[in-house]
């Protein structure tokens, strides 16, 4: 028992480490640069300038903010979703579903180092925030903010497991990411009010991920502390948690059929 | 010279075709032409709905430029790239036609399939969510599209050779997107940017062609200032023509004294 879990431990960490590096080790730095730093920065100033144009104010805080979570799930969707779908293209599917590894291991795995990588994007989305935009941190307390970026890009890396097992039995898994991903922008009060959008989507936008990290943040910068965050921490883990679940139900459920069937690489 | 003139027509008919075909099966296409510029026009007229009911006009025409840049940053973009991944290349470049002239006709469906962008913008802001839109300047507006199709293709044929000959280049492809989104006020005026940006603006051909089409659509524009946006937009496209031959010389080139033209960047 004890040494199966040391096993499932080591297939964790191992197949954590492992996919992150396949998907970025074969790039140069200015690819890793440009599509986790730049990019979203110049999505982020896009934002920000329609926003304050809108507004005719120029307190950006609001778009700044939500952009910022955005970077969360640039990592959660596009580099959870290839981690796990790009085991297809890369051929290592078969060997895989082949091994008596710990399915949970392996498929929790693919999300951790994807978790950290977001944390790091918001961290730096904040400060292109207060470099570019002069958002404020004075009244922000750490810990709180720690906590509630770390429970968003687990919430959205739940979705990116989810959207990975999607990735395994589709041919456009760049249309699905790109999809949720602008999707999020639009659902999740990144750059518009919530109580502002129609009511169906207001209540589309209680059951994804981000949306309450993005609520939380904002209040954590205007001075709440975690006794006010707490809920909605709570609830966004709760999301990703599910999101998660469904995630590997659907990954048991390929593997299943997949062998059953012979299907493991037909598209 | 007639002879040659009906050759590149011919070779950039077929090219135009054959690349349209090549897109109904890619699913990126759909995203770039349909849902991502439906989803900026949305979120678009969301946060710009209190500047008035005659502002959807310049949302659509926005959101569909958003979609015809990002259809020809990542499918005209990689028109050459494309090649060399299916290894067609070397039969191309062996080929007596024109690499370029095949490459304009690739961009050439990649715009004028991008063109879908504006009719599902003006479908999803005018019929769906009942915004009034009308032209202020029908005409020039659809001579401004002409012009517009002509301006994204000369920067789509220089772009394909310089993702070719700076691989660096096109690892930046994700972080191109909306830089020209922001420099060329498609969605906003660039008065807005810091000074330092509006030379770059300037030199860019997609800047006049949103002033051509926000302008004539929303008639914010004097008829003789919307020549002259038509006017630096034909100047900054030549120019772009003329210097794309000298760069695909350059690709043909180093592809035939360096003999990497089926390696990868």
């Amino acid at each position: 028992m004890k040494k199966q879990s040391v096993t499932n431990i080591r297939i964790f960490f191992e197949g954590a480490i492992l996919s992150y590096r396949a998907l970025f080790r074969w790039l140069r730095p200015a690819t890793y640069i440009a599509s986790k730093i730049l990019a979203p920065l110049t999505m982020m100033i896009f934002f920000v300038f329609i926003g304050t144009y809108a507004s005719g104010s120029n307190d950006a805080s609001f778009y700044v903010i939500g952009n910022a979570l955005i970077f969360a799930a640039s990592s959660g969707i596009f580099g959870v979703t290839m981690s796990i779908g790009g085991e297809r293209w890369s051929g290592t599917l078969p060997y895989l579903f082949g091994s008596p590894a710990n399915r949970l291991a392996i498929f929790t795995g693919r999300a951790s180092m994807h978790i950290l990588d977001g944390m790091l994007g918001v961290f730096i989305g904040l400060g292109w925030g207060v470099l570019l935009f002069g958002l404020d941190l004075s009244q922000t307390h750490l810990i709180p903010l720690l906590l509630t970026i770390l429970v968003t890009t687990y919430s959205t890396s739940g979705l990116g497991l989810l959207m990975g097992c999607v990735g395994l039995i589709t041919r456009n898994v760049m249309l699905v990411n790109n999809t949720v991903y602008f999707l999020m922008l639009l659902f999740s009060g990144a750059n518009i009010r919530l109580e502002s959008l129609p009511k169906w989507m207001q209540v589309v936008s209680k059951y994804i991920p981000l949306t309450r990290g993005i609520a939380s943040t904002r209040l954590i910068i205007a001075g709440a502390g975690i006794n006010e965050i707490f809920p909605l921490l709570m609830e966004e883990f709760l999301i990703g948690f599910v999101f998660t679940l469904l995630g590997f139900f659907l990954f048991s459920t390929f593997e299943k059929r997949a062998k059953k069937l012979g299907t493991l690489e037909i598209f | 010279m007639v002879k040659r003139i009906k050759d590149n027509l011919r070779i950039i008919g077929m090219s135009f075709e054959i690349e349209l075909r090549q897109n109904l099966m890619d699913g990126f296409v759909l995203f770039g032409i349909v849902i991502q510029p439906l989803i900026v026009a949305f979120m678009a007229l969301w946060m710009l709905k209190d500047k008035g009911p005659d502002f959807a006009i310049f949302i659509v025409v926005g959101s569909a430029m958003t979609g015809l840049w990002t259809t020809l940053l990542f499918n005209g973009g990689n028109s050459i790239r494309g090649e060399r991944w299916a290894g067609t290349l070397e039969p191309l470049v062996g080929a007596p036609g024109s690499l370029r002239i095949v490459v304009f006709g690739k961009v050439l469906a990649n715009v004028t399939q991008s063109l879908l962008s504006m009719i599902g913008c003006y479908t999803l802001i005018s019929l769906i969510m009942g915004y009034p839109l009308t032209l202020s300047r029908p005409i020039l507006f659809f001579i401004s599209i002409l012009l517009t199709v002509f301006s994204f293709v000369s920067f789509g044929v220089i772009i394909a050779s310089l993702f070719i000959l700076i691989p660096d280049f096109q690892r930046l492809q994700n972080t191109l997107e909306f830089p020209v989104y922001i420099l060329c006020g498609f969605l906003f005026p660039i008065a807005l940017l810091p000074g330092w940006t509006t030379p770059i603006s300037i030199i860019l051909s997609p800047y006049w062609a949103a002033r051509a089409l926000h302008g004539s659509a929303q008639g914010t524009l004097e008829i003789n200032q919307i020549f002259i946006s038509w006017g630096l937009l034909i100047i900054f496209s030549a120019i772009y023509i003329v210097g794309s031959g000298a760069l695909y010389r350059l690709v043909l080139k180093r592809a035939r004294v360096d003999a990497t033209l089926n390696t990868t960047g």
